[in-house]
C-alpha cells in the first residue's frame, strides 16, 4: 500500500474496529489485563423488575449526600465559640450565638447557591434513609435475604444504623434551637443506660452538657468516620451483589440457575444513568422549591431556651415516639437512678428491632429448616406468614412513628393531647396484632386464587333467542398470557423448581 | 483567741449585712399594698411607668416611647353597662363579680380590678362571649363586637374599681426585631413553638397560633396572661415587649422563606411528609416507570 493511497477509509481502517476508546482500552489491557475481567463485568445482567431501582434511589442519593455535603463543608465552621451575629438576616443581629450556627446562616444567605445546597443535602438524606426502609422492605417480603445472601442482608441492615446515625449528627451540627433540643435529648438517653451511662455521656460529650467539645466530634463523626465506614459497606454491598449475582422473580425462562435481563453495558448502564439523573434531579426540585429546616427562624440553641413541638427528622421518629408514649416508670434505690422510662424505649427498644432485623435470616433457617440456596425470589403471597410478620413489624413502627407526633395531631384536630397519648399506647400495642391476621388472609388468600393479583378480563354478555342473557369471560390479555407465571402450587418454604424453558426474543440468558 | 473570735464575729456580721440588706430592699419594694401606688420591678404596665397624663386627678394614660398605656373614655361607660348586661351578665353576674344571676349555675371569673387591656383583649380577640362557656379554653374567632363597644364594656368594667393596665399602644416602628426574637425564644417558644404555630398542652388545653394576632393584642396578651398564659410584667419592660411585638408581627407573621414553600411551618412532620411521598414515592414510581412490571 502506498503514501499516495492515504484516504479517510484507510485512516478509519487504521484506527481499528473501536476507534481512539478501543486502541485506549487495548492500552490498558495489554498492561493490566482488564478484558477478561471486564467483559464479565460488563456483560454482568441485571432484571428488569421496577422494584430492583429502589436500592439504586438510596445509591443516588448517597452520592448526591457526599457531593453537597462537600460544598458545604468548606463554609461550615464546626465550632463551639461563642461569636456575635452581624449578617444579612436582621432578626439574629447582634445575638450571641456558636460560631456552628453563624456560620450555617452565612452558609444559607450569604453563599451563592450554599441554601440550595444544604437542602439538598438534607432532602437527599430523607429520601435516602426513606429509600433504604423501602429497599429493605422489598428485599424483606421477596424474600432476597435467604442463602447465600444473609451476609449482604447483614451489611444493609448495617448500613441503615448507619444512615440513621449520620443524619442525626448532620442533623445536629448547625447547633439551632431544635437541633440543640435534640442533641440534649441524646445526652440524656445515653446518660440512662444503666451504670456506664454517666461515664459514657461525659466521654462521649467531653463532660456536661453542652460543653464545646461536641459539635466538633460530631462533625467529624458525620464528614469522615461514618461516611467512610458507610462508603467502604456500600461497595462491599455492591461486591457480594455482583459475585452473588442478583435474584429474581420466577417467571418464564428464570431458573434458579440463571439471570434474565438486560446486561450491564449498554442496556443497564444507559437506564441507571438517566435514572440517577432523575434522582438528582427530584432532589434539586425538591431543595430548590421545598423549604426544609429553617434554622434562621429557629435562632441559635441556648440551654435556656426550649421551642415547643419539636419533632426530630422522620427516621428518628419511632424513637421519639417510643419515649413519647412510655409510661414514666423509673428505679431509685441504693443510691442509683435507673429511668426505665428512657432506657426502655430508647436504649433496648431500638437495640431490640435492630438485632431483630439481623437475627432475621437466621430465625427464618431455623424456623422453616430451609438451607437451600435460593436465587428466585418469593412473591409475598405466597409467603403468607413472613409477610405477615413483616407487616406487624411496619405497622408497630409506624405507629411509633406517628406518636412523634401527638401535639401536632391534637392541635390539628383539636382532641386533647392525653387522649391522642392513650391513643398511640394502644394502638402501638394492639396494631401489630391487627395487622398480622389481616395480612396473611390477604396473603393467603391469593396465594389460593389463581390469576390474584392479575388484571381481569371482561365479560361479553349476550342475549340469546330465548332472551336469555350469557356472560363469557373474553380471552385475557395478550400481555398477562405471555407473562404469566408458572404455577407455584407448593407450600410454605419448599423450594420451587419449575421446568427449564427456553427464553423468549430480546432476552439474554447467562448461566451461573 | 478572743481576738480572733472577735474578728471572725466581725467577719460574720459584714457577710451577714451584704447578704441580707438587698433582701430587705426586696421586701420593701413587695409590702406596697394598694397596686397604684405600688413601684418596683413587679408592676411593668402600670403608671410607674416614665410618662403620666392626668385628667381630673384621675390618670387616664401613662407609658413610654415604647407603650403608651390608654384609659378608654369614661364618658362610654353607661353605654358599656348596657352591653356588659346584654353580652355579659349571664355568666359574670350584673355584677361583673362573677356570680351569676340566680338559676344558673358555675364558676365564672370575677371581672373586678382586672383593667381594661384584659376586658379589651378577650372581647377584641372574639373569645367573649363565649360560644360555648363550658369549654376548657375559648377559641380565637370573628369578635361579636365591635372595637368601640369592646372599649365601652372595658370603661364600665374599669370604673367599678379602676385598674391596670389600661389598652396598650405599641409604637413598634423603634422595636429592635433581633432583640424582640431572642426575647420570644427565651420566653414565648417553650409554648407556642418557635416558628409561633401555637401546639396542644396538657388536657385540651392549647397555645394558640401567633400568626394572625394585632399588635395590640399580643401586647395585651403578654401583659395580663389571659388563660394558662402566664403574665409577664417585672422581667419585661415596656421596650421588651415591643421588641416581641414587632418580632412577631413581623417575622412571626410573615416569615421569610427563602428556601421555598415553607411547609405550612410544621418542621419535621410536613418536611417527612414530602420527603417520603414526593421524594422517595415520587422516585419508586418513576423507578416503576422505567423498569418492567410482570
Amino acid at each position: 500500500m502506498s503514501d499516495a493511497l492515504v484516504t479517510k477509509r484507510s485512516r478509519k481502517q487504521a484506527k481499528g474496529r473501536y476507534g481512539v476508546i478501543g486502541k485506549a482500552v487495548d492500552e490498558l489491557d495489554e498492561r493490566l489485563g482488564v478484558a477478561k475481567g471486564g467483559r464479565g463485568f460488563l456483560d454482568k445482567i441485571f432484571p428488569d423488575h421496577w422494584s430492583f431501582m429502589l436500592g439504586e434511589i438510596a445509591l443516588y442519593s448517597f452520592v448526591i449526600l457526599l457531593a453537597t455535603g462537600v460544598f458545604l463543608s468548606f463554609y461550615y465552621i464546626p465550632s463551639s465559640a461563642i461569636v456575635t451575629y452581624h449578617g444579612s438576616y436582621l432578626p439574629l443581629d447582634g445575638q450571641s450565638m456558636t460560631a456552628s450556627f453563624a456560620s450555617t446562616v452565612n452558609l444559607s444567605f450569604a453563599v451563592r447557591a450554599g441554601l440550595l445546597m444544604r437542602q439538598m443535602h438534607h432532602w437527599a438524606a430523607d429520601i435516602f434513609i426513606g429509600s433504604m426502609v423501602v429497599h429493605m422492605a422489598r428485599v424483606f417480603f421477596t424474600g432476597a435475604f435467604r442463602k447465600p445472601r444473609e451476609l449482604n442482608w447483614t451489611v444493609g441492615v448495617t448500613l441503615l444504623t448507619l444512615a440513621i446515625v449520620n443524619g442525626f449528627l448532620g442533623y445536629s451540627l448547625p447547633d439551632d434551637l431544635v437541633s440543640g433540643t435534640g442533641i440534649r435529648i441524646a445526652y440524656s438517653i445515653i446518660l440512662s443506660v444503666p451504670v456506664v451511662g454517666t461515664y459514657l455521656a461525659f466521654f462521649i460529650f467531653g463532660g456536661n452538657f453542652p460543653g464545646t467539645a461536641v459539635i466538633p466530634r460530631f462533625f467529624i463523626l458525620h464528614v469522615l468516620i461514618v461516611p467512610g465506614i458507610m462508603l467502604a459497606l456500600v461497595v462491599a454491598h455492591m461486591v457480594l451483589m455482583v459475585r452473588q449475582k442478583h435474584t429474581q422473580f420466577p417467571g418464564e425462562g428464570k431458573t434458579e440457575s440463571n439471570v434474565v435481563g438486560s446486561p450491564l453495558f449498554p442496556v443497564f448502564l444507559a437506564k441507571t444513568t438517566g435514572f440517577m439523573l432523575i434522582v438528582t434531579g427530584v432532589t434539586a426540585l425538591l431543595g430548590a422549591f421545598a423549604q426544609i429546616n429553617p434554622i434562621w427562624q429557629f435562632g441559635p440553641y441556648d440551654a435556656a431556651r426550649i421551642s415547643y413541638a419539636v419533632q426530630p427528622d422522620w427516621y428518628m421518629g419511632f424513637l421519639d415516639g417510643a419515649l413519647r408514649i412510655f409510661p414514666s416508670w423509673s428505679f431509685h434505690s441504693f443510691g442509683h437512678t435507673i429511668p426505665f422510662e428512657v432506657t426502655i424505649p430508647a436504649v433496648i427498644f431500638p437495640g431490640l428491632v435492630f438485632g431483630l432485623a439481623y437475627a432475621w435470616p437466621a430465625i427464618e433457617r431455623r424456623v422453616t429448616k430451609d438451607n437451600a440456596m435460593h436465587n428466585l425470589l418469593d412473591r409475598p403471597s405466597s409467603r403468607p406468614k413472613r409477610t405477615a410478620a413483616g407487616a406487624a413489624v411496619l405497622a408497630a413502627m409506624s405507629m411509633l412513628f406517628i406518636a412523634s407526633s401527638t401535639d401536632v395531631i391534637a392541635n390539628f384536630f383539636h382532641v386533647s393531647l392525653n387522649t391522642v397519648l392513650w391513643s398511640m399506647r394502644v394502638l402501638v400495642l394492639i396494631s401489630p396484632f391487627v395487622a398480622y391476621p389481616i395480612a396473611y388472609k390477604i396473603a393467603s388468600e391469593m396465594n389460593a386464587t389463581r390469576g390474584a393479583g392479575r388484571r381481569k378480563t371482561v365479560n361479553v354478555v349476550t342475549r340469546t333467542e330465548e332472551g336469555e342473557y350469557v356472560a363469557t369471560p373474553a380471552p385475557a390479555y395478550a400481555d398477562d398470557v405471555a407473562h404469566d407465571l408458572a404455577p407455584t402450587p407448593v407450600p410454605d418454604f419448599i423450594e420451587v423448581t419449575p421446568p427449564e424453558q427456553p427464553p423468549s426474543d430480546g432476552v439474554r440468558t447467562i448461566d451461573r | 483567741m478572743s481576738t480572733s473570735r472577735r474578728v471572725r464575729l466581725c467577719a460574720g456580721g459584714l457577710v451577714a449585712f451584704v447578704i441580707l440588706a438587698p433582701l430587705a430592699w426586696f421586701s420593701a419594694a413587695g409590702a406596697a399594698t394598694h397596686p397604684i401606688y405600688q413601684t418596683g420591678r413587679f408592676n411593668a404596665g402600670t403608671p410607674n411607668s416614665s410618662v403620666v397624663i392626668r385628667k381630673h386627678g384621675v390618670i387616664t394614660s401613662y407609658g413610654d416611647s415604647a407603650i403608651t398605656y390608654n384609659a378608654p373614655s369614661s364618658a362610654l361607660a353607661a353605654l358599656g353597662r348596657a352591653l356588659y348586661l346584654q353580652n355579659c351578665a349571664t355568666c359574670h353576674g350584673v355584677d361583673a363579680n362573677g356570680v351569676p344571676p340566680a338559676g344558673t349555675t358555675g364558676a365564672y371569673p370575677n371581672l373586678v380590678g382586672l383593667g381594661p387591656a384584659t376586658i379589651d383583649f378577650w372581647i377584641e380577640s372574639g373569645r367573649m362571649p363565649s360560644s360555648d362557656p363550658r369549654s376548657v379554653q375559648a377559641m380565637r374567632r370573628q369578635p361579636r363586637l365591635t372595637h368601640d363597644q369592646a372599649l365601652a364594656i372595658a370603661a364600665w368594667v374599669n370604673s367599678l374599681s379602676p385598674s391596670y393596665p389600661y389598652i396598650p399602644t405599641v409604637n413598634v416602628k423603634d422595636a429592635n426585631v433581633a432583640n424582640g426574637a431572642a426575647l420570644f425564644a427565651l420566653n414565648c417558644a417553650a409554648c407556642h413553638t418557635i416558628e409561633g404555630d401555637g401546639d396542644a398542652l396538657a388536657r385540651s388545653t392549647f397555645a394558640p397560633s401567633l400568626r394572625n394576632i394585632p399588635a395590640t393584642q399580643v401586647a395585651e396578651a403578654i401583659r395580663t396572661g389571659p388563660g394558662n398564659m402566664p403574665r409577664f410584667t417585672g422581667n419585661l419592660s415596656d421596650f421588651q415587649v415591643a421588641d416581641i411585638v414587632k418580632y412577631v408581627t413581623t417575622e412571626i407573621q410573615h416569615p421569610r422563606n427563602p428556601g421555598g414553600f415553607g411547609l405550612g411551618g410544621l418542621g419535621p412532620v410536613a418536611e417527612g411528609f414530602v420527603g417520603l411521598l414526593i421524594g422517595v414515592g415520587g422516585l419508586a414510581l418513576i423507578g416503576f416507570w422505567v423498569g418492567e412490571r410482570q
